[in-house]
């Protein structure tokens, strides 16, 4: 069963772009060009995520999003927007946004959202999970301990973040800026591309003298932890 | 009028209305005591005329009616009387020789047939001079007779007149001292109200306005005129916001569709020279994107957008943040990054904004401080201010070119080879100036020293 998305954007070739792409991943979709078709679409129907631009005739992107958290509606929405500035950021995140995605982005880096916040869907279920694993790859959050083929690996505390982010987002793209919101917290992107080096390190640590390797780069989208390569 | 004023007594304003008190207190006081000094005198003088005419009136009465003896007998009677107690008289012979009288002899400088002259006189058994007024008399038979008055009393009003002038300047000094003190407390209070709201206008902060009722009449005047000005201007940079808003709307969405189609166009692209040619465009399109949204968000942060989003974090913990993530690159390229300074250290900020420009300036260093050794970032706590300094051992700015290096689209390479938008060091100031504060750049002998100094 394919997952349905709701893409409410009014400019017709960027929702072209994301349906296009969307539809190709093998999701369903449904667009709206306007805030009120999306509010009504969302209201109604079952959707495993919204993509909300933020800029929109007739009713503000912020104010569907408040409406449909006022309606009661958890599906989890991604507002996207010109607006990148990092406060605007804040002000979607705090408007009940559960992602916030600033244009223009490459279409693998919403595709990397979008899974992630499904896979997020029944929160509880996740969270009582204190052991993560992919291979012989064995990660336990309690103890805190990394091991790979039953030797342990050292891991400094960004890289444990680093991998268990990496873990829990198994087999699917995790994209660079993903990575920087969620281990470091910061919403911007800084110019020289640290976060290659922080994973050249980790998968030092993981892979080196390991077969197979596990971290594997995805070329223009990000990084994969993944039994194939 | 003022500029006279300002150019006569050339100080602040309080000193100035100190010192024109001062004068106007003495303005009015010493002319009262002159003319009450002159009406005095006058009076007195006629007082003394009058008591002189009485007793010439008298004593001549009594030569008329007994030639020297009546004299001699008037004489002796004003002296036995005490009808003279302040007065001197004398009958002297022709050659000055005291006939009768109060005093020991005629003074040898004095004419007979003077109406009014004053001068010292030892009465007798007094060796003490004491000033009087007197008249002379040309008797017919050579006999002259001297007449006088005591001043002393006069001289005593005179005291007592110059003691209340100083008295009056005495007084006058303090009073104007008050009055300059009031008016310093009034202005000073005035100027740091607009002070303030202007200095949270020069942060960005747009929404401050001055109490137009705080103060008296005049200060109404001011503040409603800067009132209207602020909202003006308050006006202009939301119509600024919308308009870069609404730009980078437009600008940045044609760029996501090319980015777009050639993102399809190079997964269709089958030879190789053509997915690179692809790709180069599509991070050339990257970096453009990237310089709009920097522009955008130096626009942003100057016109004050990004403050309420501030809250209360540990810059010493951003700072060992950024180390850590740039840690790796920086080794990578073999050198080190340290943090030094306060280990805990509060402020109240916008923290994204911080750790963007933090970000910005490690990546200068590590991007043009690729000389050698380590950069090294560190946080002091100063009161007022926190300062955050990132500073590297490459090749640093010649002092000559600093401030030109942290105005926009600024690149001190003239050909533009390194990559870089030329807005890091804009964006830094623009978060510090966010933030209430400035950065500095200096010698760090050799390289970089960036002192970014917020206001807390």
């Amino acid at each position: 069963m394919s997952a349905k998305i709701l893409v409410v954007e009014d400019d017709e070739t960027t929702a072209d772009y994301i349906v296009g792409g969307l539809e190709q991943n093998g999701f369903v979709v449904d667009r709206a060009l306007n805030g009120r078709d999306g509010l009504f679409h969302a209201t109604d129907g079952k959707y495993a995520a919204i993509v909300l631009d933020r800029m929109l005739p007739g009713m503000d992107g912020l104010s569907v999003l408040s409406a449909i958290r006022a309606a009661g509606i958890q599906t989890p929405v991604i507002v996207l927007s010109a607006l990148g500035a990092i406060d605007e950021r804040v002000k979607g995140l705090n408007a009940g946004s559960d992602d916030y995605l600033t244009k223009p982005f490459a279409f693998s880096e919403l595709l990397a959202r979008i899974e992630a916040l499904q896979r997020r869907g029944p929160a509880t279920a996740q969270s009582v999970k204190t052991r993560l694993s992919c291979a012989d790859l064995h990660m336990d959050l309690l103890t805190r301990r990394v091991e790979r083929g039953g030797s342990r690996v050292d891991l400094q505390p960004r890289e444990f973040r680093l991998l268990e982010m990496l873990l829990r987002n198994q087999g699917k793209v995790v994209t660079r800026t993903m990575m920087l919101e969620e281990v470091w917290d910061y919403h911007f992107d800084p110019g020289t591309n640290v976060i290659d080096v922080h994973i050249s390190r980790l998968r030092k640590k993981i892979d080196e003298g390991s077969d197979p390797p596990l971290l594997h780069t995805v070329r223009g989208a990000g990084y994969m932890l993944s039994e194939r390569a | 009028m003022n500029r006279l004023i300002r150019r006569v007594v050339p100080f602040s304003a309080p000193v100035r209305a100190a010192v024109l008190s001062i004068a106007f207190s003495l303005l009015i006081s010493v002319p009262v005591l002159l003319f009450v000094y002159h009406q005095t005198d006058n009076l007195f003088e006629q007082r003394i005329r009058s008591g002189i005419d009485d007793r010439e009136r008298d004593l001549l009465f009594g030569y008329r009616s007994g030639r020297i003896p009546g004299l001699v007998g008037e004489i002796e009677e004003e002296i036995d009387t005490g009808t003279v107690r302040n007065g001197a008289v004398l009958l002297a012979d022709k050659s000055g020789r005291k006939i009768a009288g109060n005093v020991e002899g005629w003074p040898e400088e004095l004419r007979a047939g003077e109406d009014w002259i004053e001068m010292p006189l030892y009465p007798v058994r007094s060796s003490q001079s004491v000033p009087y007024a007197l008249r002379t008399v040309q008797l017919p038979s050579g006999y002259k007779l001297l007449l006088g008055t005591s001043v002393e009393d006069r001289e005593h009003m005179r005291a007592s007149l110059v003691e209340a002038l100083v008295g009056a300047l005495l007084l006058a000094i303090p009073l104007g001292l008050v009055a300059g003190f009031i008016l310093l407390r009034v202005t000073e209070r005035q100027a740091s109200a607009v002070g303030k709201v202007a200095a949270r206008i020069a942060a960005g902060d747009f929404t401050h306005r001055l109490d137009e009722q705080a103060e008296g009449e005049e200060f109404a005047l001011i503040a409603s005129a800067i009132n209207r000005m602020l909202e003006r201007i308050e006006e202009l940079v939301e119509q600024l916001r919308l308009v870069t808003d609404s730009l980078a709307h437009d600008l940045r969405s044609p760029l996501t569709r090319m980015r777009a189609n050639i993102e399809s166009a190079a997964n269709y692209a089958s030879a190789e020279p053509e997915q690179y040619a692809l790709e180069a465009i599509s991070t050339d399109i990257d970096r453009l994107l990237r310089m709009i949204s920097a522009t955008l968000e130096i626009g942003r942060a100057e016109a004050g957008v990004g403050r309420e989003q501030f809250s209360e974090f540990n810059l010493a913990e951003l700072l060992g943040d950024i180390c850590e993530m740039y840690q790796p690159v920086v080794e990578e390229r073999g050198l080190s990054i340290v943090v030094e300074g306060e280990e805990d250290l509060a402020y109240f900020g916008n923290r994204q904004l911080i750790g963007r420009a933090l970000a910005n300036l490690a990546d200068n260093a590590l991007n043009y401080g690729a000389a050698g050794g380590a950069i090294t970032l560190s946080c002091v706590d100063r009161g007022e201010e926190v300062e955050l300094v990132v500073s590297d051992r490459g090749t640093g700015i010649p002092a000559d070119l600093r401030a030109d290096a942290v105005r926009k689209y600024r690149r001190l390479e003239p050909a533009r080879t390194t990559e870089g938008s030329g807005l890091g060091l804009a964006l830094v100031r623009a978060v510090a100036r966010l933030h209430g504060g400035e950065i500095i750049l200096e010698d760090n002998a050799p390289g970089l020293k960036v002192r970014m100094v917020l206001r807390r």
